[in-house]
């Protein structure tokens, strides 16, 4: 990894704004967010909450689905006008679910223009294939096309690789070496490094997002999978890092001694502890980093994985 | 500064570099060969970079800067050619190198099995960066490869090729998938993950040759035939340390290049570590014993004593989400005792392998929390008298937590069918608990589960248990055995609800406590799963008793009864003169039997085949007098010879015979048909009996002859033979489906409150009288044959020759 190339070049982010919505009683209220300098839409925000269906939030909390939303006017988005002044047109809301309780929705919010360059994306299970539910995609146009017309089954590429495992799976250099047509079209749009994680919901339905990072508007620098399962660290708790990929610290993997985590220790602690998403921003982020979220994901009563980015 | 030659760059010569120049730094001048043109990286990586979860990148261990630091002379993509010992030089295809010391670390070759087609375009190896690089730009979505070795290798490439888009099939020669490193039970969860990947895994499967077309692969055969066509075949069945340079050099070779425990060769100035050596008889694979290896390597060079001892290695599998852990000695043994938890809802399965107070084996899948603390105690030999009860819950446990025996069912999805008469789910029977039907009682009123036969009410009041807790007290059922809390019926539906195949999958899923069951149970499973999977599922000779194993019945003194078939008791001169001269040939016992047959007795086990060839040369069948299966139909003479005769009982008998032998029963089914109310075939005691009458013919069933002594109640009355048959085939169908193992069918008709329910499935409803003789007939197709003809083979005859004549020694 290049890291002095790689922090030396200035790059635009993907993603604008990442913020938690936590149930409390009968309606969604904002527990965190990172705004950067959008702090209008911030102050926007923190004011709002939610009831079950309302908006972005509600509408994955009932729905208990993964929402793409692109294009707010005329939506159920409710915070149209403030978004627009932020220059924020699309959102992903990312449900957390522990079984049938709802533990809090994580919204991404991206600027539409014609120079960021990324996905995210939502795959559902349909007649035993992953079929693209919906994405956003910024510029990356063509690469959205391909992959409205491409599916997955079990276990192969990385939404169906996820499915399989039911674990979340972190792809290097996604444009190259692999012969899917989508990669072909992933090599031209600049995607290099892709998440892909599954999402719980009430029910027998699966769901696979997927994080799809270029090196010029990267949507996170530093990417990491903790292994939570009681399964993987002993009845003791806590988190190994089983998986991860940083532009200023290269792989961060380590085979022979993973690093850990204790719960309520450190940011992934944090969310080891409640169970919740986490948004920061600030000098406790590794390697420097000025923003990070972390989303846990829950299966069998535990929390199973965390995966964590930082821009 | 010394100077030192190491050849080969790979993982065991890159910690041993490490370990030196930490410990001497600036004393080595080091020139390092390497074939391949790089230098030093994971190896053991490289299925995540062909899976594309790692990048090369990632895995490089010693970089360029590295090798520049410690003032490393790189000879990399250069081979060795040769080593002169008597002026202590080591020559590269560029030129010589001179030595004070000399390492080598040439590692392993990749085995290629010598199959016709291996050298076809297409079909490769699985070794380093260039194989792994070969099939990434093979592997397109859509094509197919075919990946011969269920090790860790050859699972992880498979892993790795699916991910990539292709449709994978893995051929693996023994019984279950990593037999090396896990059990039967842990093979079964594993082969169970990478099915769920979309992998095929064809166990027991012998390749025979790789078929091209146009020098490039098209297909692999296997022995039985079989072509799995495929795109790329990657070969990964081991390897075979690289000694051809070391031997060529004149040093001691076995199958290694023999060290010495300072990993000295035969020659005190050349060292050698890693994949190409053999230490103490043992060749190495796994990492972990190449980096002691080096550690003791870099000690010699630095004149440290040290000294290297082989310890238990553990084995990890790097195929995202499959967990497993292995490290010792699993094998079942005389003195050895198991420790076994499973957790079925979870697919988690641990065993212990204890001996006296010492853990020397431990096997894990799906929870691999506490594999480095078993590891520990394995390593250490460690007591573990003290903590024994609640040793397999790892080091965190005190509590002595037991198996929930009603795991299974809570794990049941919802659309599981637990009432198969009536076609009840489980979701159904709680969604009536929670509407407040609270018994079993009222479960039957509102949904018809267990309200037929009745078999499933163990397992409904299962369901009743898990979803009211405390409130629902359970019943107390008698399970198979000590292996599970599972009594019969309950096996018998989850093996169907949950579609259960192999023994490994109702051992794993139904939480048995044991690794691999025992005499009880074994025999009981092997009959529900064949019963239940006939096309499915293959008999296991070894889940059968003896007489059934050997296709005869063992007497007092070790010798064996032959008994041929006879049709409904008929017989001709010739069978009878073929009976008679095998009677002489073998010195044969022969008693007429109560059954109609003639009996042969006293059949020496090593004759066995060749008396079965010549009674199937007569063209005689086996009588299956040995088996849980129909035994005989005994007849009168009927309307042929008899004045009393009403019908053809004879010809009858003979079609029910032709029609159902062959076929396995929970226990012996025998049968008789007479042609009058006088009774001469004695059809009133048999398990299925046909009086005919001058309208027609009356079927009974469930009588006994035997300890208990019991009349047959009336089953159907009909006009016609081909109703009587059909009746036969449906009733022995039912009864193979839903009768206890060993339970004879009056004791099943007894459990099932009765004959009604019977009744109504094989006389009164015609669709599912069908129905089970279409199952029957499915199942015949696999099982209807002559075991003799099978067996009358020169391959039996020596297995079944004994080994030496004992009592010609011990006169001796």
């Amino acid at each position: 990894m290049d890291a002095a190339t790689a922090t030396a070049t200035p790059a635009r982010a993907f993603i604008g704004v990442s913020e938690v919505w936590v149930p409390e009683g009968d309606r969604l209220v904002h527990a965190a967010g990172d705004y950067g300098a959008h702090t209008a839409f911030e102050e926007a925000s923190v004011r709002t909450s939610f009831g079950k269906g309302e908006g972005l939030p509600g509408k994955a909390w009932a729905e208990g689905r993964p929402v793409v939303l692109k294009g707010f006017d005329g939506s159920y988005f409710q915070r149209t006008e403030a978004a627009k002044e932020a220059g924020l047109t699309s959102a992903v809301a990312l449900p957390v679910f522990d079984g049938e309780t709802l533990k809090a929705v994580l919204v991404v919010l991206c600027g539409d223009d014609e120079t960021t360059t990324g996905a995210i994306e939502v795959w559902a299970e349909r007649d035993g294939l992953l079929m693209l539910d919906d994405g956003y995609y910024g510029a990356a146009k063509h690469f959205e096309w391909v992959s409205k017309h491409t599916h997955f089954p079990k276990g192969q590429g990385l939404p169906g690789g996820v499915w399989a495992a039911q674990t979340p799976m972190l792809m290097r250099d996604l444009g190259s070496g692999y012969r899917f047509i989508r990669s072909e079209s992933a090599g031209a749009a600049g995607l290099t490094t892709g998440l892909g994680l599954p999402i719980p919901v009430p029910g027998d339905q699966n769901y696979v997002a997927t994080l799809l990072s270029a090196r010029g508007t990267p949507i996170a620098r530093r990417f990491e999978i903790w292994d939570a399962r009681e399964a993987r660290v002993g009845r003791d708790g806590g988190a190994v890092l089983v998986d991860g990929l940083c532009e200023r610290e290269g792989a961060l993997w380590n085979e022979e001694n993973p690093k850990r985590a204790q719960d309520w220790q450190g940011p992934i602690g944090k969310v080891l502890g409640t169970g919740l998403p986490l948004v920061i921003g600030g000098a406790q982020i590794a390697a420097g980093y000025s923003s990070m979220v972390a989303l846990p994901i829950h299966r069998d009563g535990e929390i199973a994985h965390i995966v964590a980015w930082y821009l | 500064m010394q100077k030192l030659v190491v050849i080969g760059a790979g993982m065991a010569s890159g910690r041993m570099l490490e370990h030196l120049f930490e410990a001497a730094p600036g004393a080595w001048d080091v020139t390092l060969f390497n074939a391949e043109p790089r230098g030093n990286y994971n190896r053991i990586m490289l299925s995540p970079v062909l899976s594309g979860e790692k990048s090369y990148a990632e895995i490089v261990t010693h970089d360029e800067a590295w090798y520049d630091t410690h003032g490393v002379t790189c000879r990399f993509g250069e081979k060795v050619v040769g080593i002169d010992r008597d002026r202590k030089v080591v020559i590269g295809e560029q030129g010589e190198v001179a030595y004070d010391k000399l390492v080598i670390a040439t590692g392993s070759n990749p085995f290629i099995i010598p199959l016709p087609g291996h050298d076809l375009d297409g079909v490769i190896a699985y070794r380093d960066l260039d194989d792994t690089n070969r099939m990434i730009e093979a592997a397109r979505p859509g094509a197919r490869a075919v990946v011969i070795g269920g090790g860790l290798l050859g699972l992880e490439a498979a892993a790795g090729l699916r991910l990539r888009g292709m449709d994978v099939t893995v051929v693996h020669i023994m019984g279950h998938l990593m037999e090396r490193q896990l059990d039967e039970a842990a093979g079964y969860l594993l082969r169970r993950a990478l099915t769920d990947r979309g992998i095929e895994v064809c166990c027991s499967a012998n390749s025979k040759e790789i078929l091209g077309e146009d020098g490039k692969l098209r297909a692999l055969k296997l022995d039985d035939g079989t072509e799995l066509p495929c795109d790329l075949l990657v070969m990964a069945v081991g390897i075979r340390p690289s000694v051809a340079l070391a031997k060529e050099a004149g040093l001691e070779t076995g199958r290694g290049i023999q060290v010495d425990a300072q990993m000295h060769t035969s020659d005190p100035d050349i060292l050698s570590l890693g994949e190409c050596v053999e230490f103490d008889g043992q060749i190495f694979g796994l990492v972990a014993p190449l980096y002691d290896q080096a550690k003791v390597a870099a000690q010699t060079l630095t004149g440290e004593a040290s000294e290297y001892i082989p310890r238990e290695v553990s084995t990890k599998l790097k195929v995202t989400g499959c967990d497993l852990f292995s490290a010792g000695d699993f094998a079942e043994g005389e003195g050895r005792e198991d420790i076994v938890f499973r957790d079925p809802a979870r697919g988690v399965y641990k065993r212990l392998v204890l001996e006296g107070d010492r853990v020397i084996g431990a096997v894990m899948y799906g929870d691999v929390a506490d594999g480095n603390w078993f590891y520990g105690l394995i390593k250490d030999g460690t007591d573990i008298s003290e903590m024994r009860e609640t040793l397999i819950f790892g080091p965190a446990f005190q509590g002595g937590a037991s198996v929930d025996p009603m795991a299974a069912v809570a794990a049941l999805p919802a659309d599981a069918e637990i009432c198969g008469c009536n076609g009840v789910c489980k979701g159904q029977i709680v969604a009536a608990i929670e509407a407040g039907a609270t018994s079993l009682e009222a479960i039957k009123a509102t949904t018809k589960a267990s309200a037929s036969c009745g078999t499933c009410s163990g397992l409904v009041e299962q369901v009743l248990a898990v979803t009211l807790g405390d409130d629902f007290v359970l019943p107390t059922a008698k399970p198979i055995c000590a292996c599970t809390d599972h009594p019969h019926e309950d096996v018998r539906r989850l093996i169907k609800a949950k579609e259960l195949k192999s023994q490994p999958a109702v051992m794993q899923e139904l939480g048995w406590k044991t690794s691999n069951g025992c005499h009880v149970c074994r025999p009981a499973l092997n009959y529900y799963l064949l019963a239940d999977w006939p096309l499915e599922y293959t008999d296991d000779p070894q889940s059968r008793f003896v007489n059934e194993r050997n296709h005869a019945n063992i007497q007092k003194d070790g010798t064996y009864s032959v008994m041929p078939r006879m049709w409904g008791g008929m017989t001709t001169p010739e069978e009878l003169l073929a009976i008679a001269e095998a009677a002489k040939k073998y010195d044969a016992t022969v008693k007429v039997t109560g059954g109609q047959r003639i009996d042969l007795l006293g059949i020496k086990k090593e004759d066995l085949p060749h008396i079965w060839a010549d009674l199937n040369a007569a063209g005689m069948v086996s009588g299956h007098a040995y088996t849980k299966g129909l035994r005989t139909v005994k007849t009168c003479v009927g309307t042929d010879w008899c004045r009393f005769g009403t019908q053809d009982s004879t010809g009858l008998g003979i079609k029910l015979e032709k029609r159902l032998w062959g076929s396995w029963t929970p226990h012996k089914f025998k049968m008789a048909v007479t042609g009058c109310p006088r009774n001469c075939a004695e059809a009133t005691c048999k398990d299925l009996g046909v009086v005919c009458v001058d309208s027609g013919f009356e079927i009974s069933v469930g009588g006994a002859a035997g300890m208990e002594l019991k009349e047959t109640e009336p089953l159907a009355k009909v006009a016609t033979e081909q109703e009587v048959i059909d009746i036969s085939v449906a009733f022995l169908q039912l009864y193979r489906e839903s009768a206890n193992y060993l339970d004879r069918p009056y004791k099943w008709i007894a459990k099932t409150g009765g004959l009604e329910w019977i009744i109504a499935q094989v006389v009164d409803d015609l669709d599912n009288r069908a129905a089970l003789i279409e199952r029957f007939d499915i199942s015949q197709s696999v099982y209807q044959k002559d075991p003799w003809a099978e067996r009358a083979t020169p391959q039996y005859e020596r297995a079944w020759s004994p080994l030496a004549d004992l009592t010609k020694e011990a006169a001796e």
